[in-house]
């Protein structure tokens, strides 16, 4: 973060203390969400967040914004759709302007299948609570003039689900809106320390130990984005995990405003338009697992063809900025939160391509777990012994890497 | 870019393969065999670091090899 | 560029010994597309001594022969990797993003791939 952002916030640097009751690894917006929620909610304020860079260095600051609720089974659409209800008043609570913008999220369906599954999705959406329906191809013209119905002649539209509420949010916003409530509470934010390994006493986790000394701690929470299973490793946790970078670009400003979000899960992209002009492009998460944040021509090729399909005007403008975040997938394609199986050890993790719209929720319901000892009922679904039980919340085809 | 070789057909861009999942053993530290069977159908390694794994030369002769990677430079290692 | 046609011939999966001594009758090209597996253009029967292999009519390959200067004015923009410098050989691999064979000779040049790709491959290379 830079100073100018800095003296606009009232970030209140600390001193690394030897003993906290709560060590939260990682400064994303997790981490720093969760420490926020308890301070605010459970008056814990002895807890300090430890960031290897810069809060937000993650893949909090590298995301492409999208907050939405459509998902595929009724666990995952409850828990989406606390968390999208909890942004809609989140600058209120933070009293931080980030930007929320409710924009409407349209999947395409190009197949009978992809309609059929469509419908589906609505329908249970409708059910828990989320408001998702089916639109008509001229319906879905209506709300995206820029549309191509035929698909460049090869995938045409049949149509689409639409989620109003769907929304954007400024992410680094997010996160410094998080510290910054966090910091005012008491919370201790201490950037370029990176945990090295964890301090044990028995099979206990009994603190961390860190670039600049060992910390002591009651409990510690993992929030490392992609690099969980290092941290996990520690504690002799194993993990359904495997680390996938995940790319993104944008281009240069089109001068019309470009509404909603366009989402194909068959062509697997998507696309929006930032606030400040410029049209954002994702697609799918790189095959191989890999750290590495190298971006690849074979992807900005692949995903700017598959998009221009769908907006023919994508050809007249230029690529401004491509970039890489390494995400945390599940074997199941859904989150991980909780107890390890070790005392004292917890993690918040599985988030994947699509965990910037679970920063409220992922935050309150984990700081809750934390001060009271009891998985809250939105959390239970996702523990992580679901995969030892046979309980696994498979949902691959909702996730769509936003 | 990932460039893998391959011994038949020689080094090809990743794009030319599937990616088949990496090559390792359930911990010796887990002893029930229960236990054994959930990390061996769930769980993975995911080093950041070197990993050996199966690769799949789909665009080129069709066969499988194994491949020594360091995942945090997404290097193929000789 | 103009149509690929069907290439006739043997598809022989053997062990790389019998593959090696295999006795082709004087002209043939035989591409080997793995060690253990071999595509046979043209040929309809081979004496292979290799009690488990498996030998088939394939007809599932549609291919053109093109001069070196078309391969260079066509086809190498569309190949990301190396060509083999050491004549003859078989390249195969991503050509324009779909899966295609190379067979090279000093004077010309087979371009094939699986008849299912051919549609695309013509229209991908114009
Ligand atoms: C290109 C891209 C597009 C995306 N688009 C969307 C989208 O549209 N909608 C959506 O909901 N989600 C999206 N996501 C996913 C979303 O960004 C992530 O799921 C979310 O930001 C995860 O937050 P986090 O706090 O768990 O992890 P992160 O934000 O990654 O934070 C982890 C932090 O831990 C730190 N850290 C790591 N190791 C250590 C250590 N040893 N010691 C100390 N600190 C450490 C890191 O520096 C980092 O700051 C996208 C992701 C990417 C990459
Ligand atoms: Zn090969």
């Amino acid at each position: 973060m830079n100073e100018f952002v800095e003296r606009r916030l009232t970030l209140r640097w600390q001193q690394a203390k030897r003993a906290y009751d709560v060590v939260i690894v990682g400064g994303g917006g997790h981490g720093l969400a969760t420490a926020y929620y308890l301070a605010a909610r459970h008056g814990i304020t002895n807890v300090a967040v430890v960031e290897a860079g810069y809060i937000g260095a993650g893949n909090s600051g590298r995301n492409t914004t999208i907050i939405r609720a459509n998902y595929g089974i009724p666990e995952a659409v409850r828990f989406y759709q606390h968390s999208l209800e909890l942004y809609q008043t989140l600058e209120d609570e933070l009293d931080c302007w980030m930007m929320y913008t409710t924009k409407g999220i349209i999947w395409l369906a190009h197949t009978e299948t992809a309609m059929r599954a469509e419908r589906a999705r609505s329908l249970l959406n409708l059910a828990c609570g989320a408001e998702t329906v089916m639109l008509t191809p001229q319906e879905v013209k209506a709300l995206c003039p820029q549309l191509d119905l035929s698909g460049g002649g090869r995938y045409p539209v049949l149509g689409a689900s639409y989620h109003p509420a769907a929304a954007t949010a400024r992410h680094d916003r997010v996160v410094w809106a998080y510290a910054q409530g966090a910091m005012r509470l008491g919370v201790h934010v201490l950037q370029h320390t990176r945990v090295t390994g964890l301090l044990r006493d028995g099979a206990r986790v009994t603190g961390v130990e860190t670039s600049a000394g060992p910390i002591s701690a009651g409990q510690v929470l993992s929030a490392v984005g992609g690099n969980v299973s290092t941290l996990a490793a520690y504690a002799d946790v194993r993990l359904p995990i495997r680390t996938h970078p995940l790319q993104a670009f944008v281009t240069n400003d089109y001068e019309q405003a470009f509404q909603p979000i366009l989402s194909d899960t068959e062509l697997l992209c998507y696309v929006s338009q930032t606030e400040r002009g410029q049209m954002l492009i994702g697609a799918e998460f790189d095959a191989q697992p890999s750290y590495s944040l190298k971006s690849s021509f074979s992807f900005l090729q692949s995903s700017a063809a598959k998009a221009m399909h769908l907006l023919p005007f994508l050809r007249n403008l230029r690529v401004l900025r491509q970039w890489t975040g390494i995400c945390d997938i599940s074997a199941d394609f859904s989150p991980i939160l909780g107890e390890t199986g070790v005392e004292g050890f917890l993690v918040t993790t599985g988030w994947g391509t699509w965990g910037f719209k679970a920063i409220p929720a992922g935050g309150e319901l984990m700081a809750e777990l934390i001060a009271s000892g009891r998985t809250p009922p939105l959390l239970e679904p996702f523990r992580l012994d679901r995969f030892a039980s046979d309980q696994t919340m498979a949902d691959p085809g909702s996730t769509g890497t936003h | 870019m990932l460039w893998i070789p391959c011994p038949t057909c020689g080094r090809r861009p990743v794009e030319e393969y599937r990616f088949g999942g990496e090559l390792r053993g359930v911990p010796d530290r887990i002893t029930d065999p229960i236990e054994r069977d959930v990390d061996y159908v769930w769980m993975f390694d995911n080093v950041a670091g070197v990993t050996t794994e199966r690769w799949f030369h789909q665009a080129g002769c069709r066969r499988w090899l194994t491949v020594r990677r360091d995942t945090t430079t997404d290097t193929v290692l000789g | 560029m103009p149509a690929l046609e069907t290439l006739p011939g043997l598809r022989i999966v053997a062990s790389p010994e019998a593959l090696d001594a295999a006795p082709w009758s004087a002209g043939t090209v035989v591409l080997r597309f793995a060690p253990d597996d071999a595509f046979a253009i043209g040929a309809t029967a081979v004496d292979i001594a290799d009690d488990h292999a498996i030998v088939a009519e394939e007809s599932g390959f549609v291919g053109r022969w093109l001069t070196r200067e078309e391969l260079d004015d066509r086809l190498v923009t569309h190949i990301e990797w190396p060509l083999p410098t050491a004549l003859p050989a078989l390249a195969q691999g991503l050509i324009a993003g779909v899966p295609a064979k190379l067979w090279l000779t000093t004077d010309r040049v087979l371009l094939l791939c699986a008849a299912a790709y051919a549609a695309e491959l013509a229209d991908r290379l114009g």
